[in-house]
């Protein structure tokens, strides 16, 4: 168990020392959320909906387009060098290449969301600071999710046909369920509820992050063998 | 005819027999909504809907995506090409059935809650059903080995099931703790056994129909594999 | 008691149309091979 951690620790680093040298990724990803996140802000009215009412919504639609955006990107660099086969041909365990990826486009998008949470809260002139705990707990856990089956079909679509629609297409319906838990434990955060107050939603997030990781860690092999 | 296609066809007359016979059992039980099954008070004729609208959903739900999910996952383990056929029929099928059920399901809003679409908890998962099933088929569509398309279904097809549920309890989570409530469960004890017994007959009909056009389905794939095979030679 | 049974004979046609419109369309993809 701690070989395999250690393994797919190594995996994810290369990805990501690989990632930082060229930043083209993160730059975008960024770019977008805060592109979204200024649009937002001109398509609503602030006479008519408080801002504090919003915020959660904007948010987390912000950081689930930057997540995908983010993962598109997924095996796209092994793909391209035909680096995969020489992955697979290693003695590596399946379970190590998934956890690996897992944890490099977790970091990634846990990279983007850093930036975006501060432009947030300077764009809608939030106080959130009460709610900062928690809010960051919950874009840990919702996260983890969005990547845990976002890893593996992007594992799966890298070689079809319009990878990077078909990402989108397949894995907004798994996002729905981290989505709704996020915002409805934000909700009270924003309004500065105490974090004992949305510990359910929080386990919950944690429940969905265990099931769906574990049954990416089962099903990978099966999508990247022959 | 080689002995191969002879089963292919039979496959798809057996599948054109039963598809027939769904169908007309569905126009039954239209007929006998409209004349024979008393009207309900309160929602007025378009309550009747429910007879088709339920059946729909039911057999979407409960049989239908199902089976494509334990195919896929039987394949995973048996590495049979006539399970992914099967998943890729009942796949096809049931996203027939959830467009029944989404399009009926408006209808019937309209008149009775006023408003065509109210998030309701069961038309909401029927919808995300529908997506994933979309899905499903995109990215069959999408990709061109057929071993490889049978492994990624049926990958995509176990973590839909497992899905499920989740969407399930968070959007009843995000309807808040008093959902809408439906004025007649099918489980419901207290319905009157002659719109008991049209709804029985309903869920009875869309289940030979889909039987019937998953057999269907099926066949027509089975020909096509077949033909394929026989031009590579 | 409500007059809607337009709503009513709606959903039947809707429903018998995309039941039969697709094995319609299943016979014309057995019927093209």
């Amino acid at each position: 168990m701690g070989n395999l951690l250690r393994l797919a620790v190594v995996l994810a680093g290369k990805d990501l020392r690989l990632e930082l040298r060229t930043r083209t990724s993160i730059v975008s990803a960024a770019v977008f959320a805060a592109l979204v996140l200024i649009v937002f802000n001109f398509a609503r009215d602030p006479t008519a909906v408080a801002t504090i009412d919003l915020a959660p919504s904007v948010l987390w639609v912000t950081i689930a387009f930057a997540s995908v955006l983010a993962m598109n990107r997924g095996f796209l660099v092994e793909r391209e060098n035909a680096a995969f086969d020489g992955l697979l041909l290693a003695p590596v365990p399946r379970e190590a290449l998934y956890l690996g990826k897992f944890l490099a486009n977790f970091a990634f998008v846990v990279l983007v969301e850093a930036i975006a949470l501060p432009l947030f809260v300077l764009f809608f002139n939030l106080d959130i600071a009460h709610a900062l705990g928690g809010l960051v707990l919950t874009m840990l856990l919702a996260t983890m999710g969005f990547v845990a089956v976002g890893t593996i079909f992007s594992a799966m679509v890298v070689k079809t046909r319009f990878a990077e629609l078909m990402l989108p297409v397949l894995l907004l319906p798994f996002m729905v369920p981290p989505l709704i838990l996020a915002v409805k434990t934000s909700v009270p955060l924003f309004s500065g509820r105490p974090l004992s107050e949305v510990v359910d939603g929080l386990r919950f997030l944690a429940i969905y992050d265990i099931v769906f990781i574990t049954l990416a860690l089962l099903l990978f092999p099966a999508v990247v063998d022959e | 005819m080689t002995a191969a296609a002879s089963d292919a066809r039979s496959v798809i007359v057996r599948g054109i027999v039963l598809t027939t016979l769904g169908l007309l059992g569905v126009a039954a039980v239209m007929v006998l909504a409209l004349w024979f099954t008393p009207v309900e008070a309160t929602q007025g004729p378009a309550q009747k809907i429910f007879y088709v609208h339920v059946p729909a959903a039911f057999t979407a739900l409960w049989m239908a995506v199902p089976a494509t999910a334990f195919a896929g996952l039987l394949y995973l383990w048996l590495h049979d090409p006539r399970l992914d056929r099967f998943a890729a029929a009942s796949a096809e099928v049931s996203l027939v059935f959830c467009l029944v059920v989404l399009v009926t399901g408006p209808i019937w809003a309209r008149p009775i809650w006023g408003a065509w679409w109210t998030w309701d908890g069961r038309l909401t998962l029927t919808l995300f059903l529908f997506f994933l099933l979309l899905g499903y088929q995109t990215m069959r569509a999408a990709i061109r080995d057929p071993v490889e398309r049978a492994r990624f279904s049926a990958v995509l097809g176990a973590m839909g099931l497992v899905l499920v549920p989740f969407i399930h309890l968070s959007v009843y989570l995000w309807r808040g703790l008093h959902p809408k409530p439906i004025v007649l469960k099918p489980s419901d004890p207290s319905l009157p056994p002659e719109m008991l017994h049209t709804l029985l007959y309903g869920i009875g009909a869309a289940v030979i129909l889909y039987v019937g056009l998953v057999t269907l389905a099926y066949g027509i794939q089975l020909a096509q594999d077949l033909r394929e095979a026989a031009d590579a030679r | 008691m409500p007059d809607n049974s337009g709503f009513l004979y709606a959903a039947y046609v809707v429903a018998g149309v995309i039941y039969l419109g697709y094995t319609i369309s299943l016979l014309l993809r057995a019927r093209r091979r």
